[in-house]
């Protein structure tokens, strides 16, 4: 009885705020965004601003200032104004699911996190689009177009969490993109806030459209030119048969060469990914999906289509895995059995954790025809820096995905894990390679752009985000290193450090 | 403030995300303060870094329904349940959460004859309309008689808890009455064990949790019998007893613990015997209790012994997140519970189905104040056993 009185007591009591901020340095600016989005969309509270100071990277450099949950294109654009009248930077937020510390916020900008804006605006079956809000997570969008017989092409690892907005901003892969390219091949059309809090559509529905690509060059900038506040997306049929292999060997080397001879043979499959033993020991202690643990490596192929071409495919391909020294291929017998072996795949970085409770990921690319030197030198590295290697990647595309798994708690480990990561990086440019597959470049890699682009190309770089952000209020700090940005506005200013207390 | 929670506990979280979509408080607030990664990186802050209990830092830990889905979504493993808990426990223990009525009414579900009469009195007086049953989230009739349990035999134990007995007694009998046409003598536990302790372990009541495990160990201990559960949580935490109290006796005793659809899907045979000519004419949808699903991971049994009684069955596609009830939260936070539990409304409006089967009672209390037609899965079982094929 007295559960019911209190329970009733605290109805009737409700309304009242427990706490409010007292000395704070964003009081003015927090206020201001409180009278114009409305104060249960701001939160100034340490707890809040500490749990969107970082990613799920290992960066955490600065701290956020107020964050923002806007629920509309018109509160975003007050948001970014609003900030700029205070002369503060503006870092948009999706689920927070980027490995390269894109979202994490450095200085004390505001932090507006776009999750809220999750709706599917529209389905336009003849366009074969459909406008959806950046919140809208990427699983969930392919659910929704299910009825439809439609999904969403692109699949990052992340896909159940991770939002478009996100993947519109790193312009993300994943493993489906072998055949069907990366984001930016299904966006067509972007409703954009700039840094002056104009609103503008980037692209159209159009096959060609006039001008300038603007959508193209958008794509990917990292939350550095403007928010991504809409997107029209392509829809994609969904195939008509899908097959799933499942293909093991006894060495890696022999694994990575069969990625190279089943595309030399002309056949593109959906996608070939590429697990070494160790990643499999992870995913099957959470997901159970399969996996044989006793194999050095496994490939994951699948090859969707007419029923007809499916199957010549699948064939083909086990023909090559087996000239190539396959142990064994497997096909998945039904859809559940290709759902757990994907949800294991798609777990894999989390499933680190199984191992060790640290992990720092890796996103290099390499000519397919290096997969197997560069793989070499990666367990080499990691073996002299007193590291654990797992390889899980997109092979089909020679995109690299080593994981460095540590126990950031044992001193020194820091700075075994980071020399190691710079000789990975340094392996991969050696043989031609890019800095980053599909995760974007945000803090992690920033400071490797120059061992890949010369001055004059990020300083064209530099100007084309200043074409869309002349006084670098979006995301500032990001991707172009500090030589070649305007990084050093007063936003930037080291903040207090401290979040708490 | 120390938490005391288990460092290797903490660490194991990678912060990768992937429980966001499967976190009810996110999917409502999207808001990373009401997402189990953002509930460890405060617990974390707070036991690591000194960070103070800040009135957020509570709230962030009191939104928490405690479903666990994010436990079955995390590929690291994470035992997030174990960390609510032991820090639920550190901030009660300091007095900064489950205030005194919360504990009193706790206290009251181990007095079994006290909490039976205060339920009739409540029902008395809502009869009269002096009790504004839907503004406290009570569901809108309570029983003012309930049947008498008899116990039929030895063989297995019916734990038939608190609250649940008080409100919801005719669904143990329903239960006693399916599992007896398996050809099993039923023993309903009614005084010997008056409560669980689910709800004291939830509040961060760790010393009340573990005296009434042990209460429990003690008075069903007499031989080996099964212990039988038709609750999804209480059977969650008797299969917890192990941990909670760590010795020997209460991990053999956890053991003996099923829910009653694990037992009755292993004797599916002996059940089906008695199957009527035609099942009930009705299209159901089953929906999973956090606890039977991602607790104690034993929900696939409800379809299996449910499916042969029931014209259709119907699953919800909402990947089984939480209706937002756990436990007293529906009472607690009552505007995220009502929020959370919409999205399971709309999930079952989807579904085509006119009847929900919960093998929960807080479930069942929590979607029926929202209009649905609610019974216990094996409540639909005994009715098609009764029924002699003209449903």
């Amino acid at each position: 009885m007295a559960t019911l009185l209190g329970a009733a007591a605290r109805r009737l009591g409700r309304g009242a705020d427990r706490a409010a901020p007292t000395a704070d340095p964003d009081a003015a600016l927090a206020a201001d965004l409180r009278a114009a989005i409305g104060s249960e969309r701001v939160r100034a509270d340490a707890a809040a601003r500490y749990l969107v100071s970082r990613d799920a990277s290992i960066y955490s450099e600065g701290t956020a200032g107020p964050l923002c949950l806007p629920t509309s294109t018109e509160q975003v654009a007050a948001c970014v104004r609003i900030a700029a009248d205070h002369g503060r930077a503006v870092v948009p937020r999706g689920a927070g699911t980027g490995l390269a510390g894109g979202a994490a916020p450095l200085g004390r900008p505001v932090v507006l996190s776009l999750t809220r804006m999750n709706e599917l605006l529209s389905v336009d079956l003849d366009n074969g689009v459909a406008w959806v809000q950046p919140g809208m997570v990427n699983l969930e969008l392919s659910r929704r177009l299910a009825p439809y017989g439609m999904h969403y092409a692109p699949d990052p690892s992340s896909q159940q969490a991770c939002t478009i907005g996100g993947n519109v901003a790193t312009n993300s892969g994943g493993p489906h993109c072998l055949a069907y390219g990366v984001t930016s091949a299904h966006v067509v059309s972007l409703e954009v806030v700039l840094s002056d809090a104009s609103v503008v559509t980037l692209g159209d529905l159009t096959a060609e459209p006039a001008g300038y690509d603007l959508r193209g060059a958008f794509v990917g900038s990292e939350g550095m030119c403007g928010i991504t506040t809409a997107a029209a997306v392509r829809l994609t049929p969904d195939p008509a048969a899908v097959r799933t292999l499942l293909i093991a060997y006894d060495d890696v080397s022999s694994c990575a060469a069969t990625v190279g001879a089943i595309i030399a043979d002309g056949i593109v499959p959906a996608a070939i990914e590429m697990l070494d033993q160790r990643c499999v020991g992870a995913i099957e202690d959470f997901a159970r999906a399969g996996y044989p643990r006793d194999a050095a490596a496994v490939l994951l192929v699948e090859v969707d289509g007419p029923p007809g071409g499916v199957a010549v495919a699948a064939d083909r391909v086990a023909e090559i895995a087996a000239a190539n020294g396959a142990v064994s291929v497997r096909a998945a017998a039904d859809d559940d059995e290709r759902a757990r072996l994907w949800k294991g795949r798609k777990s894999a970085f989390g499933a680190v954790a199984n191992i060790l409770p640290d992990y720092y990921l890796h996103d290099t690319v390499v000519p397919r025809s290096r997969l197997v030197e560069v793989l070499e030198q990666v367990y080499e590295i990691a073996d002299r820096y007193d590291l654990t290697a797992l390889n899980v990647f997109h092979a089909g595309d020679g995109n690299l995905h080593p994981i460095l798994a540590f126990d950031a708690r044992v001193p020194g480990t820091m700075e075994r894990v980071h020399a190691a990561g710079r000789e990975i990086i340094e392996a991969s440019l050696a043989v031609g390679g890019a800095l980053s597959g599909e995760h974007g470049i945000g803090v992690e890699k920033r400071d490797y752009m120059e061992r890949m682009f010369s001055d004059a190309d990020l300083d064209q770089q530099s100007r084309l985000r200043a074409a869309f952000d002349p006084h670098c209020r979006l995301n500032p700090g990001k991707v172009l290193p500090s030589a070649h940005s305007c990084a050093d506005i007063g936003s930037l200013r080291a903040a207090d450090g401290k979040i708490w207390g | 403030m120390r938490l005391g929670l288990d460092d290797d506990e903490l660490t194991s979280c990678v912060a990768c995300g992937l429980c966001l979509p499967h976190c009810p408080t996110f999917v409502i607030t999207g808001r990373d303060t009401e997402s189990p990664r953002g509930r460890i990186a405060l617990m974390r802050a707070v036991q690591n870094e000194g960070a103070p209990i800040t009135a957020e830092v509570l709230r962030s830990m009191e939104t928490c329904v405690q479903c666990l889905g994010c436990e079955t979504a995390c590929p690291s493993g994470v035992p997030f349940g174990h960390l609510m808990e032991t820090t639920r426990a550190a901030l009660a223990a300091e007095g900064r959460i489950t205030p005194w009525w919360q504990r009193l009414g706790l206290r009251l579900l181990r007095h079994r004859r006290l909490l039976l009469a205060g339920s009739t009195l409540l029902a008395l007086a809502g009869r009269l309309g002096l009790v504004p049953a839907r503004r406290l989230g009570l569901p809108a009739r309570l029983p003012l008689r309930r049947g008498r349990h008899r116990a039929s035999g030895s063989d297995v134990w019916l734990f038939t808890g608190c609250v649940m007995d008080a409100w919801q007694r005719h669904t143990h009998l329903a239960v006693q009455r399916v599992l007896e046409a398996t050809g099993v003598g039923v023993a309903p536990t009614a005084g010997a064990a008056p409560c669980c302790g689910a709800l004291h372990a939830h509040a961060g009541l760790a010393t009340d949790a573990g005296a009434i495990a042990r209460q429990v160990i003690a008075a069903l201990s007499v031989d080996g019998r099964p212990v039988l559960v038709d609750s999804a949580g209480c059977g969650a935490a008797m299969k917890h007893y192990g941990r909670l109290l760590g010795t020997a006796e209460a991990r053999e005793f956890s053991a003996r613990v099923l829910d009653v659809h694990e037992w009755l899907a292993d004797r599916l045979d002996a059940l089906l015997a008695n199957r009527p000519a035609a099942p009930l004419a009705l299209t159901v949808a089953v929906q999973d209790p956090c606890h039977l699903r991602h607790s104690q991971r034993s929900h696939e049994a409800v379809p299996t012994v449910l499916g042969p009684f029931v014209r259709e069955l119907v699953s919800l596609d909402d990947d089984g997140l939480c209706c937002g009830a756990g436990g007293a939260y529906s009472m607690l936070e009552p505007e995220l519970a009502t929020a959370i539990r919409s999205r399971k409304t709309a999930a079952v409006e989807r579904s085509g189905a006119s009847v929900v089967a919960s093998a929960n009672p807080g479930c069942s209390l929590h979607l029926a104040a929202a209009g649905l037609d609610v019974r216990h899965p094996l409540e639909l079982v005994a009715q098609a056993l009764d029924s002699d094929g003209d449903s």
